[in-house]
């Protein structure tokens, strides 16, 4: 069970273009910031949206196709979707909730009640089955959400920001959940999040998508270790710098230069990690180091690191310890020297 | 600190707000000065005051129901679809709010009287709306019914259709939403606004006397017998009697709809 996307859709100003496709036992994260098209993307495979351009197709079931015209309307699709607000009908039972789908499909009154209190079995909500939605906290709402569209087998699971609604303190406890039920679930899955560590933590493989445009896609190891737009870097803590590699030297397209030690030649990216910038009030002499000259844009204290923003030949941000901040006298405005080792910047190919 | 200033009341409109309330309520105390208390339950129980009475819940029922059948429907595509002349279409439905009753029945007999083409049709059939039971049910309807229709539309607008999508993405089909999660969910709604309905109904005058006129036990409802026996027979103690129940029961209404109704406005 595959699925292959290809999509144009205009809505407002945001421009969705790009290509996707999902193999079956696998999680993968749509990752990318707000107003991205993460949301406008799963309505568009659900069916609640068609497409300027482009074709949906599910192991070769068409699902919607500009070209020939073809559309399939969402209560045809099989599909099971987790919205951001979970949506559990606020005038039926938690019961009635999970069975609704059931239903819909023709499955009779009693079996479709009898399995839909298997589910609520497995999510450990069997003591709520005839409560009103409105009775449940954030977490339950979620786990009978999920019961609701687990139980119709869909063929694809989309998730909307799956913890989104939930109080941090009860997150972690549902991740672990989600992602034992996301194991138990053979088809397409796929959810969308603004949150590096929900994907981190439920995703095998995130697909980055920015204003519309996927920039990146890979395991997620692999996409937060080698960046490749700015957003992803920030996201994964560390410095982007782009430029051309030739003869140990990363030139930037103002022409300033850092010496780094790289295989690499061409068209480059490189990151540098926070704490592999070092900060010196005085310039220090020495070995290949590359010494910049900048001025302290921001200090960010957070917990025992403090995060300095700087402004020089490129815009860094470090990582110093609070007692290290306070003997170099860090000030918004004053003046410092940034020292990166060659060895410490990480270059790989644009 | 600017709450306490601006929330002073101004004398100026002390004054005339009193006169406002007075306004309202003098009247209603002035009908409940002139109830002959001793022998209300006798009046009540007259048999031309149960006629009325029967008749009045009759034909407002009829007219509730008509609203429900055809009102519901009407609210729904005006609130959920973009179909064209939505706009003039919701004028239209106010018309009978602000359209005079005796007007509304004119309209009426103009409609289906009998020598129209359409009541021809009806009298082949045997019908005959002008004059009959059914024709006082049919005006306290027309007059009704934008009650309802205008309450369900609102609803219906507050609410964004993401639970009907949730149900779509849950393989619902469109009348399977409709029925199971719409219509729910519009239920109160639909609840105050047939009571509205029902309410306007049961006190219909003008549109019911022009297009079915007052024949006891036929077409004679209850503010209609109420006016006869004010105007006609002067027996003015059975007008307050009937005024007293049909305000007892607009009473019950609006206790009825209290947190529906009244709570929106506060």
């Amino acid at each position: 069970m595959t699925l292959h996307a290809r999509i144009l859709r205009r809505l407002g100003s945001l421009e969705l273009d790009c290509e996707v496709e999902m193999q079956p036992d696998i999680t993968v994260a749509v990752l990318g910031p707000n107003g991205a098209g993460k949301t406008t993307l799963l309505r568009i495979i659900a069916g609640l949206l068609p497409l300027d351009d482009g074709r949906v197709e599910v192991d070769g079931a068409v699902f919607e196709d500009t070209a020939s015209r073809s559309w399939m309307t969402p209560e045809e699709r099989r599909i099971g979707y987790l919205f951001q607000d979970h949506g559990l009908f606020p005038h039926m039972t938690v019961l009635e909730n999970v069975a609704f789908g059931l239903r819909a499909r023709g499955v009779d009154r009693r079996t479709a009640r009898m399995r839909a209190g298997e589910w609520l079995d497995r999510v450990d909500l069997a003591a709520h089955a005839s409560s009103r939605p409105s009775a449940l906290s954030g977490g339950q709402t979620q786990r009978a959400a999920l019961a609701r569209v687990l139980v119709t087998e869909p063929r694809v699971l989309l998730l909307d920001e799956p913890l989104a609604a939930v109080d941090a303190s009860g997150r972690i406890e549902l991740r672990r959940a989600l992602r034992e039920h996301l194991g138990t679930f053979s088809g397409v899955r796929m959810l969308v999040t603004h949150d590096p560590l929900e994907a981190a933590a439920l995703a095998d493989r995130v697909v980055v998508l920015e204003s519309g445009r996927v920039t990146q896609e890979g395991p997620f190891t692999e996409v937060t270790a080698r960046p490749r737009s700015p957003w992803i870097a920030r996201m994964a803590g560390l410095n982007l710098l782009r430029g051309r590699v030739s003869n140990d030297a990363l030139t930037m397209d103002d022409g300033f230069a850092l010496t780094v030690a790289s295989q690499v030649t061409g068209p480059a990216l490189a990151t540098i990690h926070p704490r592999a910038v070092a900060l010196y009030r005085q310039a220090p002499d020495g070995s290949p180091r590359n010494v910049l000259r900048c001025q302290v844009a921001g200090v960010d204290p957070e917990g025992d690191r403090w995060r300095i923003r700087l402004d020089g030949p490129v815009q860094l941000v470090a990582e110093v310890t609070p007692a290290a901040a306070a003997e170099l006298r860090l000030a918004e405005g004053g003046g410092v020297f940034a020292v990166v080792k060659a060895t410490e910047i990480e270059v790989y190919e644009l | 600190m600017m709450r306490g200033v601006t929330r002073r009341p101004l004398l100026g409109l002390v004054i005339p707000a009193a006169v406002a309330v007075l306004f309202i309520a003098l009247p209603l105390i002035g009908l409940l000065v002139h109830v002959d208390w001793g022998n209300l339950p006798a009046d009540i129980s007259s048999t031309d005051v149960l006629t009325a009475l029967r008749l009045s819940l009759e034909c407002s029922l009829i007219a509730v129901a008509i609203a429900l059948v055809i009102g519901v429907p009407l609210a729904y595509l005006l609130a959920r679809t973009s179909m064209p002349g939505r706009r003039i279409l919701r004028a239209l439905v106010t018309l009978p709010l602000v359209l005079p009753p005796v007007v509304g029945g004119i309209a009426l007999q103009s409609a289906f009287g009998r020598t129209t083409p359409i009541g021809t049709v009806l009298d082949h059939f045997g019908i005959v709306l002008p004059f009959s039971t059914a024709g006082a049910a049919i005006a306290e309807a027309f007059v009704g019914f934008p009650f309802l229709v205008i309450t369900v539309d609102a609803a219906l607008r507050q609410r964004d259709d993401h639970y009907e999508e949730v149900a779509a993405t849950l393989g619902a089909r469109p009348w399977r939403r409709f029925w199971r999660v719409t219509l729910p969910l519009a239920a109160p709604s639909i609840a105050a606004g047939a009571a509205l309905c029902w309410a306007r109904a049961l006190g219909e005058f003008g549109a019911t006397i022009t297009f079915a006129g007052s024949f006891p036990g036929t077409t004679e409802t209850l503010p209609i017998a109420a006016y006869s026996s004010f105007e006609g027979s002067g027996q003015v103690g059975e007008a307050i009697t009937l005024s007293l129940l049909l305000l007892a029961i607009s009473v019950l209404v609006l206790v009825a709809l209290r947190d529906r109704w009244l709570g929106a406005l506060r």
